[in-house]
């Protein structure tokens, strides 16, 4: 096909459409996969092709324009958009969520969901009792494991590896998709940058794979756990998720690949340039560490206490604490009721998970939730404030590990908190009024904020969230993922744009 | 002024059977004259920093608390020292969680309830009005011009003390008047009027509020309570038209918004039921607490709505609990700005409000205060949740606890009581009150000048150790 000599200027569009042919790509691999072992081969290609065309016309068709700031959160937040709106045709044409008795509304909405919670690495999951993991294609199941790979790095990320066009604007779109306060630089061009990222992510997933092989997982289930591992994601190919193993092995190994997904890559990049690991020096991921061994801990004494043995207690805090505080979402119970169940625990252990949801990761890395480099400099904040209520004259910075965090910054995360806490309490009163209850829909928000994956009471890690949420509160909450996703404001400032451009269109005329 | 409380319950005692009278009497005397012997000989400093005001006033609440307790363990209301330390946190803090049956008691225990609620509403103003502002905390939306020949509530610390004793002391008259028209006793009447003014929510009998014009005058008392005393100000004394007093509007929508929602959730309402469910919003919205059954059976999202207007509840400069309306109008707006600067990153933008300018250290402090406020909470609601309250209870109770107001209602609706919680989950609550009561941050600079005096006295204790033995250490 060529290109027509006049192409349109739209960023979002060029972007878009590289986008959508990643995903077509990926459709269509793991179509191969179906058509092997599976029966909707025919149905992924369909769906591969569905996606390649429009890519395909909106990539020779448009080329990149002038990028400003609303113009970068547009092409961001309608980049996820779009391809988690084709993402959902997989799951429509192989007819996955399919069911005697739901009409085709429910059955969109499950797969948007699906695809959404796939794109974004969140990992809740529509699947469940009624409609089992386990009854499903390879493809699909791969392709599930797929969306959340490829939504870890970020997609706009993918973008930026092919597309040099966008220069220096692509520090700004990367900035944007990024986890953290703006997009770090690895090498002097953005596209380098964006390559590197990418090269160190899929190591570290062929890393878990290999990892996974050798504690007795297939070749299938290696790769399939490893895509999500990598990118804190939590789909699975069991219907019991890791638990389906029973193996404090294979907990390891996701355990140890959680951590380093939830990790800033730039500090995964500067280990291997300097041959050993700087991990340790990073203020984030020491405190990172610290929360998550504390967490278990204090957990075990409670799982302890409520009368579980010590090894099982530590084994269940230990695993429920890093999945859920790395943003991960699998888990390891082995069916509704056992030990790692935690929506059976006492109220206590649950109230740590549900502030782990809130922490999430670091920043630069594939997690999700408020970063603990925010709850950092948050409580700098707040010790500086009430510092200075003693000392009124006083001119007291804020520290980060040994350096001093800039204003503007600090002001930065102030507004992300603020506007973190409206989301969460706006989105629990609208979850509720759609029928849910307080801890359910907290939970749901939350997680769904921070991408987790599962949430509390009847939205837990052996539930369906067919089971704890209507299907309007449902796409409220994937809204919510694409929202935790994108660090919030590109998804609520998607409109600018658009709106600008019609508002000179409106003028000119 | 807890020994005048008691003292006054003593005295009031005398009405009913006067069993408890003489103790009342001897405790409060005990209590006057030995707060009378500290005020004259304890010097104040010359140099007052904020952070002695507010500690001062961390420390007089406590004491306060301490002493309410004090008499309801001589009189023997509470049995246990646990059971008196709770009654006397909850009412002094307005929060209303009581483990006490009031209709066992006699007129001077009722009377001190109430009067501990009374003095714990006028503290909070105090604290709204004068001490905040005192150390910067919203000092621009103090009253204190005087521009066009305007009376301000607050234009020194003395005067806005006086003023707003001038309007919290006859607005429990008129509340006091409005119950009795109601029909209630004047005894019980005088009870009500010191609960509502003070937004505190102490009851005296399951059917209080049966009647419903008893029930209309709650809902009147709730409303001015939950209202700013500039804002009364303003219009009592400044002769300023209800219309131009910009925090209202918000105020009255949070009511108007509540009922909407809760009415639309529900079925076969009728006027009765609107009735009930806008006394239950400004009970939520004022932190007050006054029970009532909603009709009908409740929806989900009803509670989750009530816990969001109680942790929001009424307007700044009230005796009310919770972030309180002005400070979350300050975080939308800051919340807007910071998606305008996503926009325009090198862009000068300013938070307005109510015409005026909010500075840069009185935002960032609001938002200390979100971040403290929420902080509270989950703290709370761990140590209860460790303690035996299922996961929804906890939350509901630490939500309450820490926004002052009152019963705590479980996730169906239904008002949990809290003598049926472990003792251990009780306590665990009392900390929350005092700050909630205190809107955090004096209580959190006081702890964390008392942990910085500890800290030091270790550190000089370690130095005298090191130097007196020297080289054995």
């Amino acid at each position: 096909m060529r290109r027509p000599a006049a192409r349109w200027e739209t960023t979002t569009g060029q972007v878009t459409g590289i986008a959508l042919l990643f995903v077509a790509g990926g459709i269509f691999g793991t179509a191969v996969i179906e058509a092997l072992g599976g029966k909707q081969g025919t149905a992924m290609v369909l769906a591969a092709l569905v996606t390649l065309i429009p890519g395909a016309v909106l990539w020779l068709w448009t080329r990149p324009g002038q990028i400003d700031r609303a113009t970068v959160f547009s092409a961001v937040a309608g980049t996820w958009l779009i391809v988690s709106l084709f993402g959902a045709l997989p799951y429509l044409f192989a007819g996955t969520f399919q069911r005697t008795g739901t009409g085709f509304p429910v059955v969109l909405a499950d797969a948007l969901f699906e695809s959404v919670s796939g794109f974004s690495c969140t990992g809740s999951t529509v699947f469940g009792s009624h409609n089992l993991i386990g009854d499903q294609g390879p493809g699909i199941l791969m392709y599930r494991q797929f969306t959340q790979w490829i939504g870890g790095m970020g997609i706009v990320v993918l973008v930026v590896t092919v597309l040099p066009a966008l220069r220096a604007s692509g520090l700004g779109l990367i900035g944007a998709e990024a986890p953290g306060e703006g997009g770090d630089r690895l090498a002097p061009r953005m596209a380098q940058t964006a390559r590197r990222f990418w090269y160190l992510y899929a190591g570290l997933t062929a890393l878990i794979a290999v990892a996974l092989m050798a504690v007795g997982l297939s070749l299938f289930d290696a790769v399939a756990h490893a895509f999500t591992t990598a990118s804190t994601g939590g789909f699975s190919t069991r219907d019991t998720s890791i638990g389906y193993w029973d193996s404090v092995a294979v907990e390891m190994v996701i355990m140890i690949g959680l951590i380093l997904g939830a990790a800033n890559f730039t500090l995964h990049s500067r280990s291997l340039a300097s041959r050993k690991p700087v991990h340790h020096r990073d203020p984030e991921f020491r405190s990172y560490i610290w929360l998550l061994t504390g967490a278990t801990l204090v957990v075990t004494i409670l799982l302890v206490d409520d009368g579980m043995g010590l090894a099982r207690a530590l084994r269940s805090a230990a695993f429920n604490v890093v999945t859920l505080g790395t943003s991960g979402g699998f888990g390891n119970a082995t069916g509704p009721g056992s030990d790692g169940d935690f929506v059976r625990w006492a109220a206590g252990p649950q109230l740590i998970l549900l502030i782990l949801l809130m922490s999430g990761g670091c920043t630069g890395s594939t997690s999700g939730g408020v970063k603990v480099m925010r709850l950092i400099v948050g409580l700098s904040h707040t010790r500086r404030t009430l510092r200075g209520v003693r000392h009124p004259r006083a001119v007291l910075p804020v520290r980060y590990g040994t350096g001093v965090m800039a204003e503007p910054l600090v002001e930065r995360i102030a507004g992300f908190m603020v506007v973190y806490g409206m989301l969460v309490g706006s989105g629990t009163l609208v979850v509720a009024a759609l029928g849910t209850d307080l801890v359910t829909a907290l939970g749901g928000v939350i997680g769904s904020l921070g991408n987790m994956g599962p949430a509390l009471n009847r939205a837990g890690p052996t539930a369906s969230f067919v089971d704890g949420f209507s299907t309007p509160a449902r796409m409220v909450l994937a809204f919510l993922m694409l929202v935790g996703r994108l660090e919030l404001f590109p998804m609520l400032l998607m409109l600018v744009a658009p709106y600008r451009t019609l508002q000179k269109q409106i003028r000119s005329h | 002024m807890v020994g005048g409380l008691a003292v006054c319950s003593g005295l009031i005692d005398l009405i009913g059977t006067g069993s408890d009278s003489m103790t009342l009497l001897v405790s409060g005397s005990g209590m006057g004259l030995l707060g009378a012997l500290l005020f004259r000989r304890v010097a104040g400093p010359v140099n007052v920093r904020p952070a002695d005001i507010i500690a001062a006033t961390t420390l007089a609440v406590t004491l306060g608390i301490l002493l309410v307790s004090g008499l309801y363990l001589v009189t023997g209301a509470a049995q246990q020292p646990d059971d008196a330390l709770f009654e006397a946190t909850t009412g002094i803090t307005t929060t209303a969680m009581s483990v006490l049956d009031p209709t066992g008691l006699g007129h001077g225990l009722r009377f001190i309830r109430a009067g501990s609620q009374w003095l714990g509403g006028f503290t909070a103003l105090l604290v709204g009005i004068v001490i905040l502002p005192f150390f910067g905390f919203g000092r621009e939306f103090a009253d204190r011009s005087r521009s066009g020949g305007y009376r301000p509530l607050a234009p020194d610390e003395v005067s806005a003390t006086r003023n707003i004793a001038r309007l919290y002391v006859p607005g429990t008259g008129l509340i006091w008047a409005a119950y009795m028209l109601a029909g209630k006793s004047p005894f019980d009447s005088l009870l009500l009027a010191m609960s509502t003014v003070s937004t505190g929510g102490f009851t005296n009998s399951p059917d209080e509020f049966a009647d419903p014009s008893v029930q209309w005058v709650a809902i009147a008392g709730m409303l001015l309570a939950g209202s700013s005393m500039v804002t009364l100000w303003h219009v009592i004394v400044g002769g300023r038209g209800l219309q131009r007093q910009t925090g209202l509007a918000p105020y009255l929508g949070l009511h108007v918004a509540g009922v909407l929602l809760l009415v639309l959730w529900s079925t076969g309402v009728d006027i009765a039921a609107v009735r009930r469910l806008l006394f239950v919003v400004a009970a939520s919205v004022s932190t007050t607490g006054f029970p009532m059954d909603v009709p009908g059976e409740w929806a989900t999202a009803a509670p989750v709505l009530l816990l969001l207007l109680v942790s929001v509840g009424a307007m700044s400069g009230s005796p009310s609990g919770g972030l309180q309306v002005r400070q979350h109008r300050i975080l939308m707006r800051l919340a807007l700005r910071e998606m305008a600067r996503q926009l325009h990153p090198r862009a000068v933008l300013k938070v307005r409000l109510a015409g005026r300018v909010a500075g840069e250290d009185t935002l960032r402090q609001i938002v200390i205060l979100q971040f403290l406020f929420v902080a509270v909470i989950f703290s709370t609601a761990f140590l209860v949740a460790v303690f035996g309250l299922d996961l929804a209870d906890s939350l509901s109770a630490a939500v309450h606890a820490t926004a002052t107001a009152g019963p705590v209602r479980g996730i169906d609706g239904a008002m949990l009581d809290p003598a049926d919680w472990p003792r251990t989950a009780r306590l665990a609550l009392l900390p929350a009150m005092v700050f909630g009561r205190l809107s955090i941050y004096p209580a959190v600079v006081a702890v964390a000048a008392l942990l910085k005096l500890l800290r030091d006295r270790i550190r000089l204790r370690r130095r005298y150790m090191a130097r007196k033995y020297g080289a054995d250490l």
